[in-house]
């Protein structure tokens, strides 16, 4: 029996225009993701891959084609259900964290519960001990934003992420801030979550980043060039031993 | 009806979270409706003072001097001196006016027990309380007799008292006005500063007759009567009557100019209503003026705090916030605030007036209709922008909102 399809894209292009110019940031891309997938997307600045992010991301909406996410026709949402999916079906993580500031770690890990109309969770104040727990982050939940390390902050947005139980969690350059120790941290994190049955994407222009992940999809000119499994996955051990190599 | 009061709780701990920005924001609309209060009832306090000060003067006031034109710099009397001969002829024939009394100015040095000073001395017959309404605080005014005896008796103000006597009782004592002896018997009600900045308490009155006959004796003419009309409705029959009179007696042929000035409470009710006109408009211009300042400064203030503030919009977006959750969250932050700030600004506004008056002895009461303006301005500058650029945030693309730097 195949497993659920998380994702399903059928021909999705995405096209900008400036003045007469039309630009295809993506370009008919197809492509399938399943439960339980890690998936990295990588390419060069301008393949479409931020683009890509966006759309699978339910901040964006496809110019043509069809995206099918977690069996929801994404193309035909409006703006209060892209808003109500976003919040469900994904956990979003960014570069820069984007916390609130001057708020505690379990505050800013419960705030998709406030935007939660389908009243699934009744304690969220344990569901975010919870997602605080899975990462690690038990003895700093009452720290405020500022006063965490760069890596302990983006810990606090993956809880956040995994808080509302989504379907995807998507990941856009989530090591881009840190420093390569962190990095490897972050990484393995997303291991150990994807090896609890997450399914997770990440855009990542790190090839070392991206050696985590079980599968590889290479965009370029908003295209997929290649996408294949990932042979030789990296582990946090092999990742440290490198590090204290190069050092 | 649950995701409202969900909002409600993010709304109130953005705001407490944000300690110093909601301070600052609390803080000029604090400053903008005290302004706009303050301001308002300054400009109220101050052109009610003028008119009471107007009116004070006696409603039904006729003042009958010589008539004086502005020649070469100085005024120069250009007819005979109102004198004893008109003001007996008014007094017999006039109809519509009810109370005379001359007025003689004179400057003089006045000695008492513990001090003295140089001023102006006022001769006036004992009807001059009642045309002029000035009370008396301790003691009595001179009488018809004491007119007619020409006794050596006067009525005093605050400020003399104060220069000339160390107690506070001065009654039965002496003074002495340019060397001869005057008992006071009256003094007069403070009534401080009039409307022309003047102390109406720098005022010394003894009987004309007695400024007259035992001061200045070679001094003939009065410098002016002073008479009231039977009553307010009647003020223009007075004026018209005393003319006659007294074209009548100075013989003044018909087409002939007047050698003498009538001047009523109804020129001065004009210049009254000219004031009080001025006042308005520039009362009007001081008050948008702050409304103005005050509204610019709580515009900016909740304009640099949204759009600092866009990055988080971009976040609560990318979560999962509708466009609406976060409209009604600034929605509550900005009207939470701006009637916080309303109302502290009111208290500003109420007390300040009232350090005002504590400390210059200025009454300004507070305007009613100035607490609704500058409440209600404040509200609604604070909420529209505290909503608009909200409106304008959670509108934009999540990706952009994200982005934004």
């Amino acid at each position: 029996m195949p497993s659920k399809k998380v994702i399903e894209t059928k021909q999705i292009s995405r096209v900008f225009k400036t003045g007469d110019i039309e630009v295809y940031a993506l370009n008919e891309v197809n492509m399938v993701i399943e439960e339980g997938a890690f998936v990295a997307i990588m390419g060069a600045s301008g393949s479409g891959k931020s683009t890509l992010l966006n759309i699978l991301g339910c901040l964006d909406k496809s110019t043509s084609g069809d995206y099918y996410l977690d069996n929801v026709h994404v193309n035909k949402l409006n703006k209060n259900e892209l808003a109500d999916i976003r919040n469900q079906k994904i956990g979003f993580i960014f570069q820069s964290y984007n916390l609130l500031s001057r708020t505690s770690a379990i505050e800013n890990v419960a705030l998709p519960l406030v935007y939660d109309r389908s009243g699934r969770f009744s304690n969220p104040q344990k569901m975010a001990m919870d997602a605080l727990e899975q990462v690690g982050l038990l003895h700093r939940i009452h720290h405020k934003t500022n006063e965490l390390s760069g890596g302990e902050q983006q810990r606090v947005a993956i809880a956040r992420a995994l808080v509302n139980d989504p379907a995807l969690i998507l990941s856009d350059e989530a090591t881009g801030n840190l420093d390569s120790r962190a990095s490897i941290e972050v990484a393995d994190l997303f291991v150990k979550l994807n090896n609890e049955g997450k399914t997770i994407v990440m855009i990542t222009h790190e090839p070392e980043i991206a050696q985590f992940a079980k599968r590889m999809i290479y965009l370029r000119d908003g295209r997929i060039l290649t996408d294949e499994l990932i042979k030789n996955r990296r582990t946090k051990e092999s990742a440290l031993k490198e590090l204290e190599l190069t050092a | 009806m649950n995701q409202l009061f969900k909002t409600f709780k993010v709304a109130f701990q953005a705001i407490n979270k944000n300690r110093t920005r909601s301070l600052l924001t609390v803080l000029g609309i604090i400053i903008g409706v005290g302004a706009v209060i303050m301001t308002i009832s300054a400009g109220e306090g101050a052109t009610k003072q003028i008119q009471d000060q107007i009116s004070g003067l006696g409603t039904n006031l006729l003042m009958i001097a010589t008539k004086t034109e502005h020649r070469a710099g100085i005024n120069v009397r250009m007819g005979r001196p109102i004198d004893k001969k008109d003001f007996d002829m008014l007094q017999k024939n006039g109809v519509w006016i009810s109370k005379l009394s001359p007025l003689v100015v004179n400057g003089a040095q006045v000695i008492g027990p513990d001090g003295y000073k140089s001023t102006t001395v006022y001769g006036v017959s004992h009807e001059y309380f009642e045309i002029l309404s000035r009370g008396i605080s301790l003691g009595d005014v001179f009488s018809e007799e004491d007119v007619k005896t020409a006794k050596k008796v006067c009525v005093i103000g605050e400020t003399i008292r104060k220069e000339l006597f160390s107690g506070i009782d001065p009654i039965g004592r002496k003074i002495r006005i340019d060397k001869i002896p005057f008992t006071v018997v009256g003094l007069l009600k403070e009534e401080g500063k009039g409307a022309m900045g003047q102390d109406q308490d720098e005022i010394l009155i003894a009987p004309f007759t007695t400024i007259q006959n035992r001061l200045y004796g070679h001094r003939r003419g009065y410098n002016m009567i002073l008479g009231s009309a039977l009553s307010e409705d009647h003020i223009v029959d007075a004026e018209i009557e005393a003319t006659e009179l007294l074209r009548e007696s100075h013989r003044i042929l018909e087409g002939e100019e007047d050698d003498f000035e009538i001047t009523t409470q109804i020129e001065l009710q004009e210049i009254t209503g000219n004031v009080t006109g001025i006042l308005t408009i520039l009362l009007g211009a001081i008050a948008s003026i702050s409304l103005i300042v005050g509204g610019i400064g709580i515009m900016n203030i909740m304009l640099v705090s949204v759009t600092e503030r866009t990055r988080e919009i971009g976040t609560r977006l990318a979560i999962g916030a509708r466009e609406s959750d976060i409209l009604t969250q600034f929605l509550i932050e900005a009207i939470v605030l701006s009637l916080a700030g309303g109302f502290l600004g009111v208290l500003l506004g109420v007390i300040g007036n009232h350090i005002i008056y504590k400390l210059t002895n200025f009454y300004i009461p507070t305007a009613g209709y100035s607490i609704l303006i500058g409440f209600g301005f404040a509200a609604l500058v604070g909420i529209a922008f505290g909503y608009f650029p909200a409106r304008k945030a959670a509108k934009l693309n999540p990706i952009d909102a994200l982005r934004y730097e």
